[in-house]
Parts: structure tokens; C-alpha cells; sequence
């Protein structure tokens, strides 16, 4: 089972925009989200926000390797999976010990 | 029709009646040591668990597990009780943590079973204290209320995770079916003393049975929802409420401890729950 990769954003306050704060592994948006607020709580943040990668939509990179096309969605472009600089990919799950 | 008296909050321990002080002392110490005992079951899971981000909740939690003990043990210094020995100097059988507790979970499924299940009955039992007549309780439960959410939810995803995974389903619902029975029961028998005691004088706002529905309406949809409800012997009866169809067992319970009977958790278990290892260095 392929585990997605999540961007987590976040801020600190009510006036300050979102920041990039890491990224995670989850097999959905109901874990991402545990895992995001577990993972990155060294603040005490106002709004934390994840998203998938590939929901990412490139806007000058679309003929890089940070960009994918989507086959079944002719024309359409998303982030790629495991290309960002900063770390991350799609994880194969491990198997749950019994 | 008269409605009837509310009792005023009370500020502090010394204000209630002898019977309350001692139930409610009891309830306190038992949801502490709950606290305890479930957050090293927890910690066992730092390492090994299926993910990095999974090993990294377990942690997480653990840490909300401890801090939970650590304020509610202090609330037991009105009662009475010195929490340093409370957390430092009893041995295994003085603790009031759950049987279902006593031994490790040996696996993933066991994990997230005792997660939903156990660790939700413990919210439930603090969330009665929320507007508690002894107010020294609301603060802290509501920030720990604030955090269980998240544990809730880790639970309810793995549940989903682990019925969908052929491998381990059939461990996940022997793990669910030894837990959910020591769950409900460890909420009292219907017309329990020390639960009667604390509901009559105001300090709880609900008993045994109320909590027990309350719980079956959280966990039965997630259960439900999962192809697991049935199984797990309940089921959404008439008038929309879940019911758990099998017939809780009462042999050898004692209210004051809310256990059946056993010797507590293991002496290791104890020893790292009390921090033997470096006693020495425990500071006043």
C-alpha cells in the first residue's frame, strides 16, 4: 500500500500567513492530519493546514522533474510525488505487526 | 413542577461530605493511575509501530498520557493522598488501572483496539467532571478533553486501516472483543455505590449507564463503519441507540478499585512507572 506524501502548513498567529513546516507520510487525510499536529506541535500554532503533494499545482515548473502529468486528466499538470528538494516521497506502508 | 436544588460548587476537597471526598478521591486516583499505566502501554510502541509518523503519535501520546497522570495525581493532595508517593512508592496491587491494562499490548492491532476503546471510556469518565461542583477538575480536564480528540481520531483511522487489511482483521477483532466487555464494565454495574454517591451529590452529572451509552454511540459508528460493530456484539437498536448485545459480567467486582480481581499490572511494569531505575536522582 503506497502512502502519500502530505505538505504541512502552519502559523503562529492570526495575522501571519501559512508557512511550509514539513511534510509526512499517511495513507489518508484522516491520519495526515493526527500525524501533522503530533509531529509538528514545537508551537503552539493558530491554523495548521495539510495538503496532498500531487494536489499541488505547479505553476512555472510544469516541464520540470517537480511535475507530473496526469494521465487520465489530458493537459493536467500536478507536483510530483517525490521530487521536492526538501525530502519526501511516496512510502510503501509496512506491514502492520500482528 | 419544582426543578431541583443545584448543588453550589465547592472550591475545594475539605468542602464535601466525608462519602463524597473518599468517592470521589477514588475516582480521581483511578483515572490517574489509568493515565499512568496506558501511557507506558503507549510508549512500548515508539518503536515498532508500522510507521515513523505512527511511532511518532504513539510517542506523542504517551507524553499527553503522563502529563494527564501528573495533573490529575495532583489533584489527590486536597484528598488526603501525597501524590510523590502516589506516583513513586505503591507497589501492584495498590494501583486502580484497569485490568485490560495489566498486560503489554503485544501488537499493532491491540494498540489501536485499546486506544478506541479504553482510552475513549477514560475521556468519557473525565468528560463527567466538566462541570463538576468540585471546580479545581474543570480546567484540566478540558485541555486534556482537547487532546484525547486527536487520540480518538488516530484510533478511528487505524480501526478503518486495520479491518481493510485481510492480514490482521481477525486479530483486530479478537483484540476489540477482549477489550470492549473490560470497557463497558469498567464504567460500574447499574446502581454502583461510589457512582451513586458522586452523581446524587452533584460532582458528576452522569452515571454507569449513561456513560455506557454515551460510549456505544461514539465507538459504534466508527466500529459500524468498518464492518466491525456486529462482531463486536453491538448493534444501533431501537430509537437510534447502540446496544451491546452480550451480558457484562460482574464476579468479583469491587467498586472501589473498578477492577474484578488480578494483581495489578506486572512488577515491571511498576518499576517503570515509578522510576526505580533512577530512583536516586528523584529531587524533592
Amino acid at each position: 500500500m503506497k502512502e502519500p506524501v502530505y505538505e504541512v502548513f502552519a502559523r503562529k498567529t492570526r495575522d501571519q500567513p501559512l508557512h511550509h513546516i514539513g511534510f509526512l507520510n499517511a495513507m489518508g487525510d484522516d491520519l495526515a492530519r493526527v500525524y501533522a499536529w503530533k509531529t509538528y506541535d514545537e508551537q503552539n500554532w493558530f491554523e495548521m493546514c495539510v495538503v496532498r503533494r500531487t494536489a499541488l499545482l505547479p505553476v512555472n515548473q510544469t516541464e520540470s522533474h517537480y511535475a507530473d502529468r496526469v494521465p487520465e486528466q489530458t493537459g493536467k499538470v500536478v507536483h510530483a510525488v517525490g521530487a521536492a528538494s526538501y525530502g519526501g516521497s511516496e512510502v510503501s506502508g509496512e506491514e502492520v505487526p500482528e | 413542577m419544582t426543578p431541583p436544588a443545584v448543588a453550589a460548587p465547592v472550591s475545594s476537597a475539605a468542602e464535601l461530605a466525608p462519602a463524597v471526598r473518599e468517592a470521589l478521591g477514588s475516582l480521581i486516583l483511578t483515572l490517574a493511575d489509568n493515565k499512568r499505566i496506558l501511557g507506558i502501554r503507549y510508549s512500548d510502541w515508539m518503536l515498532g509501530a508500522p510507521t515513523i509518523e505512527a511511532g511518532i503519535a504513539a510517542s506523542s501520546m504517551a507524553q499527553d498520557e503522563w502529563g494527564h497522570g501528573r495533573l490529575t495525581y495532583s489533584l489527590l493532595s486536597e484528598f488526603g493522598s501525597d501524590p510523590a508517593h502516589l506516583e513513586h512508592e505503591r507497589s501492584p496491587g495498590e494501583y486502580h488501572s484497569m485490568q485490560a491494562l495489566d498486560e503489554a499490548f503485544t501488537s499493532w492491532t491491540e494498540f489501536t483496539a485499546a486506544s478506541l476503546l479504553l482510552d475513549t471510556a477514560l475521556s468519557l469518565q473525565y468528560g463527567v467532571l466538566l462541570d463538576s461542583r468540585y471546580v479545581p477538575v474543570h480546567n484540566r480536564v478540558q485541555k486534556l478533553l482537547d487532546e484525547e480528540s486527536y487520540h480518538f481520531q488516530h484510533a478511528a483511522a487505524w480501526t478503518r486501516r486495520l479491518a481493510a487489511a485481510p492480514e490482521v482483521r481477525g486479530a483486530f477483532e479478537a483484540a476489540l472483543a477482549r477489550y470492549l466487555p473490560a470497557a463497558l464494565r469498567w464504567f460500574g454495574p447499574p446502581g454502583g455505590e461510589q457512582s451513586g454517591v458522586l452523581e446524587a451529590a452533584g460532582v458528576v452529572h452522569a452515571g454507569p449507564e449513561a456513560l455506557r451509552a454515551h460510549y456505544l454511540a461514539q465507538i459504534g459508528p466508527v466500529l459500524a463503519e468498518a464492518g466491525l460493530a456486529e462482531t463486536a456484539g453491538i448493534r444501533l437498536g431501537a430509537d437510534d441507540f447502540w446496544e451491546y448485545t452480550p451480558e457484562l459480567q460482574w464476579e468479583g467486582w469491587r467498586d472501589s478499585t473498578r477492577r474484578a480481581g488480578g494483581d495489578g499490572p506486572n512488577e515491571e511494569t511498576i518499576r517503570r512507572v515509578r522510576g526505580d531505575k533512577n530512583r536516586a536522582l528523584l529531587l524533592d
